[in-house]
């Protein structure tokens, strides 16, 4: 049954990804940025975009271009940047690797810190600490991403000089250069992370075993670590489990600022330029990672939570 | 049963000594030593790229960012001098200049001897060999290779040599040719080092094109073996070899050893004076490293470049104000900055205008209207605004720096006169802008920079009556739309492919129409064939006679008006020597030298 | 549920967010920014185009140079109330597109099951594949930039999270007692989705407005930094994209500006969406946090059926 369950989503994915191969194909083949233009610049005359054309395979009929990007799918080969020449699935790996550095560790962290905080709100409901915190977390929420970015750039790197405004070096020496960005990262995310973990624990507070726990003669402390945050743990991974697929896209706006050379940043530089194969690549890359992972979670909520039914 | 409440206070402490340690162990993490420090003995030249290059193969790439490093792994036919000024060329790796035959189509070419390619797996032994002309005349190939070039050899070398067009034709349908069996009619092999090319006709021009960095002179041996690789290697003659090449990070240039370029021994008549004819005749390059890290941000470069981790770097509009300033003298750096740093400023080789497209209706046919918008314009209150200044007010279309400019060619263009402008419009049947309906501006990005620049000229024009609008396009669709002919005005630019005036008034030629580089459509018979006149002259005063009658004609019809040229403001560390600032060559860094010992102390 | 609980569910709550201060004050600055915008679209607005000086000034206590001048001479003041109209019709735009889409799909796919309800999912499901930045801009390719683009694009990707909702609300509903005896009686499809169904969703479909509203705001700006949002005239995205240059320069108080305007008003979406959640329906804490633009949080679908 479980077996079945599992086939029956993997077969699931095909439409999905079939849905999505086209919608990207008629996106970034159909209108976007004209990736020949772009290279030529001013010296795009009708011959030199003919030759460009025919050099980049974009003078086939449009039908045919699009089953070649089937092949590339299946065959996950998506081919040569048009603006870099590199081997595309060397390219993503490498940017894949360097934006799950930019926000993998703070995404963990985060969610230690963020649950550790809404735990001792949630044990101190109902008084000031409770009232200011979430006024606080409300009131962080209500800036754009973009103006935390500039103003602790602005601040702590360009005036105290604390960190450096940005850059990058690979392999171990890259984290002085992503210290600021994981404080940024962390800091914009507790808002939002704490309202909805509290809102969870508070939830889960209400619940029969919880009074039961009590009425058991549980200490205060024991009922909260133990009992609840066991509990709430499921609801609360089922939050934030959703969100690491796109992990691996990195921050574009953190890695534009910063100078990181991540998958974000690719993408968007993809974009300016139609870089067809980058954006194609990525978007089904992205696609696959998301559907599989979402299976292998729904499986894990199943297996770790009794309530939960597959169906 | 009561639940006690455990005290706040025996919280908080936990929460504060979290807080305290992710901080004290960040900010440590996030200082780090400064680049840059090192010994003493070996040169480095610290510097930047400020954009991924496309390509390394020559003849794939034309853009700056690719020629910056192209023009120091490779060598091209003939060069630019480093010092003298208007540009002028000189022999690369010529004996001397190419001799023209007396039937003026013909051009002898002699090579040096002894010229050495870098040392590379690709040829036998690993040792580089020496330059003949068999390699010029492969390069030469494919470059006119349709599979391989297909944006330089137009502007290049189309319809300029016999037989390369027909030859370029046939790749087009031959995907593999096999360039040794093809014999090319003007490209004429004497001996090892001796060459001939015959022009299709008499083309005072063509020996620019061998100075162009696509044009440089490669062995068949690399392209064999690396093919696709090319992109992202090397092999060449020049003076610097490429030793590092990660896509996003730090490029690293070690020094050719067996270099034969060496320092020019004449400039201006001030390079003297400035000490940059010190090493007059030494041999090149003097410096034994260029590190060059990928920072696409404005803002961090200027603070390494303050903190000496940069050797050099150009000021943009955001920085300027804190750092420089310009008076009736030129551009000068404010006290604190100056006794750090020297700064340059030198014109740039590419001008900036409005496109008005004679196939609209309203503009096309309206003279007194086109001209009542030269009037209207105040292009130096723009530069001053817009730019700090730093920025010419053109009268003619050609940059400054450019055989055929206005330095060597009286022209004068529209002045700031608001009454003349009024006057044009009553001229052009639309009193005070009464019944002339919105023009439309074409642009082909939305930066802050041109959004800003847009409400300038919007208040402008609006002074006289006339309505302003911006359509911002992305770059493809807004080349598509001037290809069409399908706008009013647009905000174009072209810069120099190579530096004589015939680059620029090649954009208003008719033949040139759209899709042609004139957008515009201009066409005027006696511009055309005065241009026709002009294109088989060299550079000279009866060509620059010609050229004051076409600028004559282009300022009767405004095809375009709104014409500046960008002035390029940067500053250098003291340490670094020999800086003249040459915008025709991709790179000079073969030409700088370092005060290693200042240098280190500068760092400390 | 009949009708008659349901209109007492909505004067309770407005009874219930009138008592408290906070709410009553944001309503109150979200009111005073619809004024704003309203005032706007008919013109009423000082012009900010405007040159109050020749080049930046810091702010002093003239009226127009309350928050300074810009470049060009041109009172921030003004540009921000501009910026006001924009975003509010922002807001609006996305949400009327996005709303009613996510409310009918999700209806559509709750009551109809079967292959309705598995293309539905399948849509939404490839739509929440592809990163969202990158659909919104290769759709304002399309369509071209500017205003009613990104609108466009917002709207078209903002339907999924409301669409779950509501799909999942339906789910539970349409078997209840009332239906089945609906059904009875002869209502035909239609009537029970509209007359039955609808009214017990809609509360969700408000609170998922006012959240919308204020992600479209942010978004928007994100947007026009990266270069596909609003080109002419004036829009808080433009202001803060200008910032990152004069910021160096010294120049704080563009930027202080709008990041002020901005504030207020999405503390107040934020405190309103909040209160009307709580008054609606306190059974949805938790689980009604709509995507943002940048971090694609959504609501899971893992079926959790309580013991």
């Amino acid at each position: 049954m479980m077996v079945g369950y599992i086939i029956r989503r993997l077969l699931y994915i095909i439409p999905t990804i079939l849905g999505v191969a086209v919608l990207v194909f008629v996106l970034f083949t159909v209108a976007g940025e004209d990736p020949v233009r772009v290279a030529l610049g001013q010296h795009a005359t009708p011959q030199a975009i003919a030759d460009l054309e025919a050099l980049w395979g974009l003078d086939q009929p449009l039908w045919k271009q699009f089953l070649d990007f089937l092949g590339q799918i299946v065959t996950f080969d998506y081919g040569e940047s048009y603006f870099t020449g590199e081997v595309l699935s060397e390219a993503f790996a490498s940017g894949a690797l360097v934006s799950l550095s930019l926000t993998l560790p703070p995404f963990m962290l985060g969610l230690v810190l963020n649950i550790a905080i809404a735990m001792m709100i949630a044990y101190y409901r109902e008084t000031w600490i409770d009232r200011f915190s979430t006024a606080t977390a409300v009131i962080s929420m209500s800036f754009s991403y973009l103006v935390y970015i500039i103003a602790m750039q602005y601040f702590l790197a360009y005036e105290l000089e604390w960190f450096p405004i940005n850059g990058y070096a690979p392999g171990w020496d890259s984290i002085p250069y992503l210290v600021l960005p994981w404080l940024i990262i962390i800091l914009v995310s507790i808002g939002p992370d704490v309202r909805i973990y509290r809102t969870i624990f508070l939830n889960e507070m209400q619940a029969n075993y919880v009074r039961t726990a009590r009425a058991k003669g549980v200490s205060e402390r024991s009922v909260l670590f133990v009992h609840i945050l066991k509990n709430a743990m499921i609801p609360i991974l089922t939050f934030t489990i959703v969100a690491v697929p796109f992990l691996i896209l990195g921050s574009f706006l953190m890695e534009r600022f910063f100078s990181i050379p991540g998958l974000g940043d690719l993408m968007i530089t993809a974009i300016n330029n139609g870089d067809f194969p980058v954006l194609k690549g990525m978007t089904m890359y992205i696609t696959i990672t998301y559907a599989l992972f979402n299976l292998l979670t729904d499986l894990l909520i199943a297996a770790v939570d009794p309530r939960v039914k597959l169906n | 049963m009561a639940v006690q409440k455990i005290s706040i206070w025996q919280k908080t402490p936990q929460l504060v000594l979290s807080a305290l340690l992710i901080a004290t162990v960040a900010v440590p993490l996030g200082c780090r030593p400064r680049d840059g420090v090192g010994n003493t003995d070996v040169k480095v030249l610290n510097y930047f790229r400020g954009a991924t290059y496309k390509s390394l193969d020559p003849p794939k790439q034309f853009d700056v960012a690719s020629a910056e490093i192209v023009e120091n792994v490779y060598d091209t036919l003939l060069d630019y001098h480093y010092l003298k000024r208007p540009y002028e060329l000189v022999p690369n790796l010529l004996e001397a200049m190419p001799e023209l035959g007396e039937d003026k189509l013909t051009y002898t070419f002699q090579l040096r001897k002894g010229i050495k390619f870098h040392d590379d797996p690709c040829f036998p032994g690993g040792k580089g060999r020496e330059l003949t002309a068999d390699d010029v005349i492969y390069t030469i190939k494919r470059f006119s290779d349709a599979n391989v070039n297909p944006q330089s050899y137009p502007a290049l070398l189309q319809n300029r040599i016999k037989g390369l067009d027909a030859f370029r034709e046939k790749t087009r349908n031959q995907k593999d040719l096999d360039y040794a069996q093809e014999s090319v009619e003007g490209l004429e092999k004497i001996d090892s080092h001796t060459f001939k090319i015959v022009m299709t006709e008499p083309d005072p021009l063509l020996l620019m094109s061998f100075a162009s960095s696509p044009l440089s002179i490669m062995p068949q041996e690399a392209v064999d073996k690396y093919g696709k690789d090319l992109d992202h290697r090397g092999v060449g003659t020049g003076p610097y070899r490429l030793a590092q090449n990660p896509r996003r990070g730090e490029i690293v240039l070690k020094k050719n050893p067996n270099y034969h370029g060496t320092y020019p021994t004449e400039g201006e008549p001030e390079d003297q004076d400035k000490g940059l004819l010190d090493r007059a005749g030494d041999p090149l390059p003097f410096i034994d490293e260029v590190r060059l890290p990928l920072i696409e941000e404005a803002q961090p470069r200027m603070l390494k470049f303050r903190n000496g981790e940069f050797d050099w770097i150009g000021i943009d509009r955001d920085n300027f104000p804190n750092m420089a300033y310009k008076d009736d003298k030129g551009f000068h750096l404010k006290e604190e900055f100056a006794q750090k740093f020297d700064i340059y400023a030198v014109d740039a080789l590419s001008s900036f205008y409005i496109t008005i497209n004679f196939r609209d209706e309203l503009l096309g046919q309206n003279k007194a209207l086109r001209q009542a918008l030269a009037y209207a314009v105040d292009t130096q209150a723009f530069i001053d605004k817009m730019s700090n200044g730093r920025g010419h007010a053109l009268n003619t279309i050609v940059p400054l720096p450019i055989a055929g400019s206005e330095e060597s060619v009286s022209a004068q263009w529209y002045p700031h006169n608001l009454q003349q402008a009024k006057a044009k419009l009553q001229e052009a049947g639309y009193p005070d802008g009464k019944g002339l309906p919105p023009l439309v501006m074409l642009y082909g990005s939305a930066t802050p920079q041109i959004r800003q620049s847009h409400e300038f000229l919007r208040a402008q024009l609006a002074k006289v009556g006339i309505e302003l609008k911006a359509e911002f396009l992305t770059f493809s669709d807004y080349l598509r739309r001037k290809e069409a002919g399908s706008f009013q005005i647009a905000s174009s630019g072209w810069g120099a492919d190579y530096p004589d005036a015939e680059n620029f008034y090649q954009l208003f030629y008719s033949p040139n129409k759209a899709p042609g580089p004139n957008a515009g459509s201009y066409s005027n018979p006696e511009y055309d064939r005065l241009y026709e006149q002009m294109r088989r002259m060299p550079p000279g005063p009866e060509r620059n006679q010609i050229i004051e009658k076409m600028a004559a004609l282009f300022k009767e019809d405004v095809p375009a008006f709104f014409l500046t040229t960008p002035i390029t403001v940067g500053m250098h560390q003291k340490w670094l020597l020999n800086m003249k600032r040459n915008l025709m060559l991709g790179s000079h860094f073969q030409f700088l030298d370092i005060d290693a010992e200042a240098k280190a102390k500068g760092l400390e | 549920m009949p009708r008659v609980y349901i209109n007492h569910l909505y004067w309770e709550a407005a009874q219930k967010l009138s008592r408290r201060r906070l709410v009553v004050i944001c309503f109150g600055v979200i009111a005073v920014y619809v004024l704003v915008a309203l005032l706007g679209v008919f013109n009423l607005l000082p012009d900010y185009q405007t040159r109050v000086a020749t080049g930046y000034e810091a702010p002093s206590f003239e009226l127009a140079k309350l928050l300074g001048t810009d470049i060009f001479g041109r009172s921030v003041l003004y540009k921000i109330l501009a910026g006001t109209k924009t975003a509010m019709l922002i807001g609006v735009l996305v949400t009327s597109i996005s709303v009613p889409i996510g409310v009918i799909l999700g209806a559509l796919a709750g009551y109809y099951g079967g292959f309705v309800d598995v293309g539905i999912v399948w849509l939404y499901t490839v739509i929440s594949s592809v990163p969202y930045i990158l659909m919104v801009i290769a759709i304002s390719y399309v369509i071209g930039k500017g205003l009613i683009a990104i609108c466009l694009a917002m709207g078209l990707l903002g339907w999924v999270g409301l669409c779950r909702l509501i799909r999942s609300e339906v789910l539970k509903t349409r078997n209840l007692e009332y239906v089945a005896a609906a059904r009875v009686i002869g209502a035909n499809d239609f009537q029970i989705i509209f007359s039955h169904i609808l009214p017990n969703v809609v509360h969700l479909a408000i609170i998922s407005a006012s959240l919308q509203i204020l992600g479209a705001i942010k978004s928007e700006v994100i947007l026009t930094f990266l270069g596909v949002g609003i080109q002419d005239g004036a829009s808080w995205g433009s202001m803060i994209s200008d910032a990152t240059g004069e910021l160096v320069q010294g120049i704080w108080w563009p930027l202080a500006g709008v990041v002020f305007a901005m504030f207020l008003i999405i503390y107040a979406l934020n405190v309103v969406s909040d209160a009307l959640r709580d008054a609606l329906d306190p059974k949805l804490r938790g689980t009604t946090e709509v995507a943002d633009g940048e971090s694609q949080v959504g609501v899971k679908e893992a079926v959790v059926q309580k013991a």
